[in-house]
């Protein structure tokens, strides 16, 4: 018997004066949309805290068409704080959904969101908690069917097992579809494997039951997936062919507390064709799609009405690149005045075209601004395909220091493929030059605001990119080179931080295993693991010692480059992009040519338009 | 910065509650949720000039997180007149219900900020005992044993601080209530000096109640407190006054120049 769907708030409500933010588990907030009574539900669960995960606009667009079916009631849920889980545990009370406070294990289905690799022992924190089984060959006919998506799917392989359906690509039309079926099979009377038998056939579904995965000669040292039953060879992703027909605002909820993107989203464009070839997002978003900006400024203005949001971010991989950013940021200027609210657009252009759209949306409270430059040479800029320049550099922190901008971040990676010390001299020598270029700029009685600071986060190959083949590099070589940086620089006015090694390490094991790397994550659930993303939760010792206990090699899995002729752990899902072009790209990588971007130039054959029989969708010249 | 906001025209004042579940709510989260109450109920609010201009908005003191009220209060400052009983609908109708706005009138643009005027807060703590032997009698025993030391010790982050009883405390009652609760209704002055945390007056009492038990260290000021002759209690704020010259109460909404007519546009400085 599947767990009864009741409120049982009574259980958690003594638990709250004890907990930290009590407001994350209360619910009640302004504009939630489920509705108890539907005959199939789903409670959509973001693998963090309420804060972190209620800003989410995927379970945003998810909740709120999910919502909008007849008969379908959509609920939310997150991740207890580790004071709350372990209190819940304590006294017996189940993973509660947000809405209803009804068991998350009394759902049809229970939707998990992937956003990062650093995200999976929380999802075992969520089954657990939820009284879930965490294996889906030790699910029964009552447990819920347990769905995953999100951008972290590409190589799902390390958390496969757990779930029993990822959903790959965009989930707008896909999800609703998925729970349909299952309502509609459910009440025929299918078994759970009939069900998912039939989910599989759904395009882009995968059922990671029905794949066996092979390994041997010539498989990998991870193996590769295989398809039984008929299931599909190939896990194509879905994708939105007409953005534009989809609802701009699908953003209802008003949180109570103070999130960490605490204002109204407006999505503006999707995709990103500028082809960053340590880029994920920018190769699985594909096509680039725009809205209006008739859209965008109709939406802004009846979601700022509905929410009562004082802030609205133009979201995006690239929100400056839009075709029409600045008109639109122009009108959006004259709307808002005087309201107090203020818009904001998420990342800077290299350029001096970004400066002008920042300094557009900054009004009289000039920030910090943060640059990518990715790389420090051009040299290693070309292997990445960062199209940037020196001097688009130098005029873009010109203009920034000139507008009144005093703090400035510079971001890089560490470890890229083909990257020398020179490389990482060229990051120390990137950031005095920008420091000394700010003292020239900035008038003299202002210069003790000057601010220029170094982020270095280490690069983790990703599937679905050009260096998907790639090596991390290996972990004591990272903190050499980080204390390369660390001595190159010569202004001490200049701060350098850079992304704790250990981490790294672990999140290129979750990215490049395979299925064999499910038990690693299990034991080192089962040793404590969880919020692994909280710098001060997260421990490698408990994963070491879970290797250790599954004879899994770290190191061996992270630093060890795939062979180009080897299938790919992750080859039986597709982004929609071929192979062929990956390998094209990682080639082009390794002779240091670049690929222009394919919607300011002509198409550059990374194959998802004919693939998935779609196109990008401009709506003006873009700069 | 209240001189430069030309377009502040007319100032009202709201009373809303705090009940139920939002009680869990921390200050700056309800201050939040009133502002983007005002925005959902498309009032024509005033915005402050300046660096970061942000609407102009007053709230009364904290309360802790878990304390309950029915006589919080906010006041706004608008660039256009809009009928009292307009304005109310229009933010109930944008309120979550926990937090409905109850009450609304316009007073004097130049009055006193509610965290100036507002001298007397009323609250009623209900007492679950967590034994036999603490009842109304047990505990209004203890209460004049706390009320006779003069002030509490306890420890506010790192400070050592002193709640002073003589100053902050008018009068605390003690009754039965339902269910075999214990009611505790006190009468509290609000000043610069300071004020009364009614959970410090609460652990005060459980300490007094359990003389045998070995407290560890001095009472700490959280919003929630670890007791042990009490299973569980609530806090509710059930009024707040401004005490005028002659030491009457006067709800904030009536005190002053309040009046719940329209200020005429001519009786406004220019500014």
């Amino acid at each position: 018997m599947r767990i009864a769907y009741e409120n049982r708030f009574a259980d958690i409500e003594p638990l709250l004066p004890r907990v930290e933010k009590p407001s994350r588990y209360i619910d009640h907030e302004w504009g939630t949309l489920s509705c108890p009574d539907a005959d199939y539900r789903i409670c959509m669960i973001y693998p963090d805290v309420y804060e972190v995960g209620l800003p989410n606009q995927g379970i945003a667009i998810l909740y709120s068409v999910l919502n909008a079916q007849e008969g379908i009631s959509c609920e939310r849920g997150y991740v207890p704080w580790v004071d709350m889980a372990d209190l819940m545990r304590e006294a017996g009370v189940p993973l509660l959904s947000l809405e209803g406070a009804a068991p998350v294990a009394s759902f049809d289905a229970v939707g998990l969101h992937i956003p990062h690799e650093m995200a999976v022992t929380n999802l075992l924190e969520t089954l657990d908690l939820a009284g879930i089984p965490l294996r889906a060959a030790d699910r029964g006919e009552d447990d819920p069917l347990v769905f995953a998506g999100g951008p972290s799917v590409y190589n799902p392989e390390p958390y496969a097992p757990f779930i029993d359906a990822i959903l790959i690509g965009e989930g707008e039309e896909h999800l609703p579809q998925v729970c349909r079926e299952h309502r509609e099979l459910r009440d025929a009377g299918a078994s759970r494997a009939e069900i998912l038998r039939a989910l599989a056939d759904i395009p882009g579904t995968y059922v990671p039951s029905l794949y066996e995965v092979k390994t041997g000669e010539g498989c990998g040292p991870h193996g590769h997936a295989v398809p039984l039953d008929g299931a599909p060879e190939i896990v194509h992703k879905r994708v939105v062919a007409d953005f534009g027909v989809t609802d701009p605002v699908p953003q209802s909820v008003v949180p109570f507390a103070q999130l960490v993107h605490d204002r109204l989203s407006i999505e503006v464009l999707r995709g990103c064709a500028r082809g960053c070839r340590f880029c994920q997002a920018g190769m699985t978003y594909r096509p680039v799609r725009e809205r209006t900006p008739d859209q965008i400024v109709s939406a802004v203005v009846s979601g700022l009405k509905r929410t009562g949001y004082d802030e609205v971010s133009l979201t995006s991989l690239s929100t400056t690149d839009h075709s029409c950013c600045a008109s639109v940021l122009e009108r959006l200027n004259r709307r808002l005045e005087d309201t107090g609210i203020r818009v904001s657009i998420p990342s800077q252009r290299l350029d001096s075209f970004g400066i002008d759209m920042a300094a557009r949306v900054a009004g009289e409270k000039k920030g910090g601004l943060t640059f990518a430059p990715e790389a420090g040479s051009q040299r290693l800029r070309d292997i990445i395909n960062k199209n940037v320049t020196e001097d688009d550099l130098e005029r873009a922190t010109r203009a920034a220091f000139e507008a009144g901008w005093r703090r400035c971040k510079l971001y890089f990676m560490m470890g890229l493929p083909g990257e020398t010390d020179e490389d990482i001299v060229a990051i120390a020598e990137l950031a005095d030059r920008t420091y000394e270029l700010a003292r020239e700029v900035v008038p003299p009685a202002q210069r003790g605001g000057i601010s220029v600071s170094v982020s270095c986060s280490v690069f983790i190959p990703k599937a679905s990119t050009p260096f998907q083949w790639c090596a991390q590099t290996p972990d004591d070589e990272v903190k050499r080179r980080q204390q390369l940086l660390i001595h190159s620089v010569r202004n001490r006015a200049v701060r350098v931080h850079y992304h704790d090694a250990d981490t790294s390490l672990l999140e290129a094991v979750l990215s490049r295993g395979g299925r064999d790397i499910a038990p690693l994550i299990e034991a080192a659930w089962r040793r404590g693991a969880r919020f692994d993303a909280w710098t001060e939760q997260f421990d490698l010792s408990r994963w070491e010692e879970a290797a250790t206990e599954c004879g899994i090699d770290l190191r061996a899995v992270a630093q060890t480059p795939c062979d180009l002729d080897d299938p790919l752990p992750w080859d039986h899902i597709s982004s929609g992009v071929s192979k062929g072009y990956l390998l094209r790209e990682y080639r082009r990588a390794l002779a240091g040519e670049t690929t222009p971007d394919c919607t300011r130039t002509s198409c550059t054959g990374c194959g998802v338009c004919p693939t998935l029989n779609v196109s990008n969708v401009l709506v003006g010249e873009r700069k | 910065m209240s001189e430069q906001d030309s377009a502040a025209r007319f100032r009202f004042r709201a009373r809303y509650v705090k009940h139920g579940r939002l009680a869990y709510l921390g200050h700056l989260e309800l201050a939040h949720t009133i502002e983007r109450v005002v925005r959902r109920a498309a009032l024509p609010y005033a915005v402050t000039q300046g660096f970061s201009p942000h609407m102009r908005v007053g709230f009364t003191s904290a309360l802790p997180v878990g304390t309950a009220s029915d006589a919080e209060y906010f006041d706004v400052w608008l660039t256009d007149y809009v009928p009292a009983d307009v304005a109310l609908r229009r933010l109930s109708a944008a309120a979550p219900a926990d937090m409905a706005p109850v009450e609304l009138s316009y007073l004097d643009l130049r009055a006193p900020a509610l965290t100036a005027e507002i001298t007397r807060a009323l609250y009623r703590v209900e007492l679950t005992p967590a034994r036999g032997d603490v009842d109304a009698a047990s505990v209004s025993a203890a209460l004049e044993q706390v009320i006779g030391q003069g002030s509490i010790p306890y420890v506010r982050g790192r400070k050592q601080k002193e709640l002073d009883l003589e100053t902050t405390l008018v009068s605390a009652d003690c009754s039965p209530s339902d269910e075999g609760r214990i009611a505790l209704d006190l009468d509290t002055r609000v000043s610069n000096e300071g004020s009364l945390r009614p959970e410090i007056l609460i652990a005060a009492l459980d300490r007094a109640l359990c003389p045998a038990h070995e407290f560890e260290g001095p009472i700490v000021s959280s919003g929630i407190q670890d007791l042990y002759a009490f299973r569980r209690y609530s806090v509710c704020r059930t009024a707040q006054y401004v005490e005028d010259a002659d030491g009457s109460l006067l709800s904030p909404l009536r005190a002053g120049e309040t009046t719940s007519a329209p200020i005429s546009v001519s009786s406004v400085p220019s500014l």
